[in-house]
């Protein structure tokens, strides 16, 4: 707790509740895959953030993990990277 | 007159025949017989049996000479003339007392009424006593007739010459009485019969009361088949008291005077007189039972006393008179009186046809005032809904006995527009009022056929008003409805009711699933009805058309995007203004708009409503780590706030609506320990970051004064404000501004807040325009001293943290203005389908013009007043 102690008036702040929002830490702002945004979620998920992840690749493009999971798996055996063509 | 009479006779072969001595013996039995006629007629009868054996001799002296015509009609002439110079002047010279009775007040009638009873009793007895000694005369002429038709052996049957002649003088005798009939005699009739009935009823109310098991054994009798002997019955049963006795008295009486009055050929007067005195007791009644009170079911009460009283009334009457021989089978009369009521009223339907007659044109009676009397006041009814329950419910039962729903439509619709869709009346108001009604008709109609003609109206006004969607919002989520001095609202939302409703549809429902085999469906398919004949046939048909309280709602405004919208708003504000995580309420409003408004359009909601759970956990998680930090490094003495009082909701801005975004300069011990906790929620879930909302949420603070401790619940805004003053207790408005980062007419207006609170002073600085504000000493404040501990909320209205549905609209149009304005300056001017339709047309990918012609016309007249567009005459214009 800090107390302001000025002339006779003591100011006490004993909650902040704050509102914030948050983000992926992306460069871009839309999946390349199902171009929804990245702190929305891919189409076959429901819920945002924990349940819809982001990933990057190697070369650092990000997609939502369950598309791009879908992606590779299509691409079996090799896989690229569907925005650079690079593995 | 004798030649006269003798051309009658037309027989001139016969006036040939004639002897002198046989004309001169006509002439003195003709004289003869008419002075005796006089005599008797007269009714100085002192020496009748002498006279009869003249009037014998010269009567038969006539027949003889074939004059037998002559003398029948010489006869009755002469009665006719006495009572058309005597007896009929005698008799309505009664009642002339009663010859300007129009004109008479009501209370002098109560005045009159017992005299009128004796009076016309009298008058009654009198003159069917004089009727008497006429028909003994008339006998006399009979016998004397049939000693001479023996000898001369004339054709016909002797009783049948008695008939012939009685029948003829009950004509003589009620056309010369109708044909003098006084103005006022149907009017003392009525007032007579008046009078006995309610002497009646009040002798049959304190029976009733008194002895409701007696009551039941007549009504017991009666069912069984009102025995012709039951009055009988009921003098030689011991247990039928003096009120029983009292009444037969009575009964009889008025059975002596209709009797008296039917043999004087009052027939169908006396009739009207008493239907008329018994339907307006029975309405008396009825208005008397029903009232103003909606909460108790009258119909029962009022049909058992049309048992107790009227109908006992006629039927003693009946019996009195042997009338109700001709109703024999009354279960084969009801069944097609009852389907075809209507046909006993109010046609003059002869008594005579029976008491089922009666009852049913009492019970239609009864039915139809009732149902006027109900429709007049269903708008009182429906406003205390769940309470006039029965009321309606007897309304149900009138309506489907007169089938007069057409005038409950139009009735209700006029009443509505008359008191509820008015300027005056809030939209709340006009919310609970339409549900009420939904939920009232629906009793009545099951079919919901009348609720569409009457809902209309309801609905096409509500359309026209701003706040519809915002109420019927509250009205579904909120406990209280958001109108707490409202009727039937006692803390349980819209939505909770309906869902109960639904379950107990569909259990009812799965019922009907499992059990369908060939059977059930058969019962089915004998319960069909046709569709009332008002039924629009593009509605489709009953069973698909179920009255659904929600779909009426949700009609109001087209669709439930919009209603969903702006309960997500609603929901947003709600949230973020929550200090706690407590979102069971509502976890639990979602659940249920789910199930009527299915899961994918209650997803973005849903999703808020996780952002709050894992905003719980991971605030947690935060934290506590941060405390574990804190626990093992040095840098927590630096910290100079604890984490302990720092809460955070975060959010997944994506699916919230648009928050409205306002920088703030909260104070910097906060600010630090904001940014901790976007590190350490970094590190925790990289690589996600967050984006302090700092105009947003909530604080608690308490103002700690010399002599008393202030409690507030603030925005940041207002505690950032407030936050300034410790260091300088004095600020002018434009530095304070700049401090905290806000443009200075923000902050006029959230400071006044605490002005309002007397916490700071404002007055008026060097500058016009600029103002300076002091903290209030304390002392100073005399006003508010002694008040400890107080929880004030500042509550402003005016600041949403989320932007309105309108201001979402507007932000989504501003797209469109540029093709509008385009549009505008090539055309010159257009009206406001064909730029819909242009947009429609042009504006089909990125962004997609979807909008409706109300949202359209929504935003072109916000461009009107923002001066860009001129609207004439319907059609738009650049402004110039």
């Amino acid at each position: 707790m800090r107390c302001f102690q000025e002339l006779k008036i003591l100011f006490v702040i004993y909650r902040w509740h704050a509102v914030v929002s948050w983000t992926w830490d992306a460069h871009d702002e839309t999946c390349g895959i199902c171009r929804m945004a990245f702190d929305g979620c891919c189409p076959y998920y429901k819920l945002p953030g924990d349940d819809c992840p982001l990933i990057w690749g190697a070369c650092n493009h990000a997609f939502h993990l369950h598309c791009i999971m879908k992606w590779v798996n299509s691409q079996i055996p090799q896989a690229h990277c569907p925005m650079c063509r690079r593995e | 007159m004798t030649a006269d009479a003798l051309s009658l006779v037309c027989n001139l072969g016969v006036l040939d025949s004639l002897s002198e001595a046989s004309i001169s013996e006509i002439l003195e039995s003709w004289n003869s017989f008419c002075l005796i006629t006089e005599t008797i007629v007269k009714g100085d009868d002192a020496d009748l049996s002498s006279s009869y054996s003249k009037f014998q001799s010269y009567v038969s002296s006539l027949c003889k000479y074939g004059l037998r015509s002559l003398v029948e009609e010489h006869f009755l002439i002469s009665l006719q003339d006495m009572l058309e110079k005597h007896v009929a002047p005698k008799f309505w010279k009664n009642f002339d007392a009663y010859s300007n009775v129009t004109d008479l007040e009501e209370n002098d009638k109560d005045m009159h009424e017992d005299e009128v009873e004796l009076l016309l009793c009298k008058a009654l007895e009198e003159i069917s006593l004089e009727k008497q000694y006429q028909e003994k005369y008339l006998l006399m002429l009979v016998k004397s007739l049939q000693l001479c038709q023996d000898s001369t052996s004339m054709e016909g049957h002797p009783s049948d010459v008695e008939k012939f002649f009685f029948s003829k003088y009950h004509l003589i005798i009620s056309s010369v009485l109708m044909t003098t009939l006084p103005r006022q005699f149907p009017e003392v009739l009525h007032w007579y019969f008046k009078g006995r009935l309610e002497e009646l009823s009040t002798i049959m109310a304190g029976n009733y009361e008194d002895s409701e098991s007696q009551d039941r054994i007549g009504m017991e009798l009666y069912g069984k088949g009102k025995h012709p002997t039951q009055f009988g019955n009921m003098d030689i049963d011991g247990s039928y008291d003096q009120k029983e006795i009292l009444e037969n008295k009575l009964v009889r009486n008025i059975g002596m005077v209709v009797h008296n009055l039917r043999s004087l050929g009052f027939t169908s007067m006396t009739e009207d007189a008493y239907a008329s005195a018994i339907f307006l007791l029975l309405k008396a009644k009825v208005f008397d039972l029903a009232g103003d009170d909606y909460r108790s079911s009258v119909l029962e009460s009022i049909k058992e006393w049309i048992q107790a009283v009227p109908l006992q009334f006629l039927h003693a009457l009946l019996d009195y008179l042997g009338d109700s021989i001709s109703y024999l089978s009354p279960s084969s009369m009801k069944s097609p009186l009852a389907s075809s009521p209507s046909s006993c009223y109010p046609g003059a339907s002869k008594p005579s046809e029976g008491i089922i007659r009666w009852q049913l044109r009492l019970e239609y009676f009864a039915y139809e005032t009732l149902q006027d009397l109900r429709i007049a006041k269903l708008f009182e009814i429906i406003v205390d809904y769940p309470d006039s329950a029965p009321a309606i419910e007897d309304l149900k039962q009138c309506l489907e006995y007169t089938g007069q729903h057409s005038k409950l439509v139009d009735s209700f619709i006029s009443a509505l527009q008359y008191r509820l869709l008015t300027a005056g009346a809030s939209t709340n108001d006009i919310l609970h009022q339409y549900v009420s009604t939904i939920k009232a008709l629906r009793t009545i109609d099951p079919a919901g056929v009348f609720l569409e003609a009457v809902g209309e109206p309801i609905r096409e006004y509500l359309r026209g008003r701003k706040d519809t969607i915002k109420c019927i919002v509250t009205m579904l989520t909120d406990g209280t409805g958001g109108n707490n001095n409202g009727p039937g609202n006692s803390g349980d939302s819209l939505l909770e009711e309906l869902n109960r409703d639904e379950e107990n549809q569909e259990t009812a429902g799965l019922d009907d699933d499992i059990n369908i085999d060939d059977k059930q469906a058969w019962i089915d398919v004998q319960r069909w009805e046709p569709d009332p004949v008002e039924a629009d046939p593009l509605k489709g048909s009953r069973y698909r058309r179920k009255v659904d309280v929600l779909g009426m709602i949700v009609g109001i405004i087209g669709s439930k995007d919009q209603l969903v919208n702006e309960y997500r708003v609603m929901l947003a504000e709600k949230l973020l203004n929550k200090t706690d995580y407590d979102i069971d309420t509502e976890i639990r409003t979602l659940e249920l708009l789910k199930i009527h408004f299915g899961e994918n359009s209650m997803q973005k909601c849903e999703i808020m409503l996780n952002d709050l759970i894992d905003s719980k956990r991971t605030n947690t998680n935060v934290k506590a780590t941060i405390n574990q930090l804190s626990q093992t490094g040095a840098e927590s003495q630096e910290h100079e706030v604890s984490f302990d009082i720092l809460d955070a909701t975060i959010i997944s801005s994506n699916f919230w609506p648009p928050i409205q975004d306002e920088v703030v300069n909260i104070p910097e011990p906060v600010d630090q320990l904001l940014s901790d906790y976007a590190k350490r929620y970094h590190e925790i879930k990289t690589p996600r970051k967050l984006l302090w909302k700092k105009n947003l949420g909530t604080v608690k603070l308490e103002l700690e004064f010399e002599d008393r401790t202030l409690q507030f619940t603030v925005t940041p805004v207002h505690a950032s404000i407030i936050m300034q003053f410790q260091d300088q207790t004095s600020w002018n408005s434009k530095n304070l501004a700049a401090a905290i980062g806000v443009p200075v007419d923000t902050l006029q207006r959230r400071i006044s807040f605490w002005i309002s609170k007397g916490i700071i002073a404002e007055s008026s600085g060097e500058d016009s325009n600029d103002h300076v504000y002091t903290l209030v000493d304390s002392m100073a404040d005399g006003g508010k001293t002694g008040i400890n501990n107080e929880e004030l909320v500042a509550d402003d209205d005016a600041e949403r943290s989320v932007a309105s549905v309108e201001d979402q609209l507007r932000k989504e149009m501003t797209v469109y203005e540029k093709f509008i304005v385009g549009m505008l300056k090539n055309f010159g001017s257009m009206a406001l389908d064909r730029i819909h339709n242009t947009l429609k047309m042009f504006c089909v990918s990125d962004p997609t013009y979807d909008k409706s012609l109300q949202q359209l016309q929504f935003f072109l007249s916000g461009l009107v007043a923002e001066e860009k567009l001129e609207l004439r005459d319907g059609m738009y214009f650049l402004k110039k």
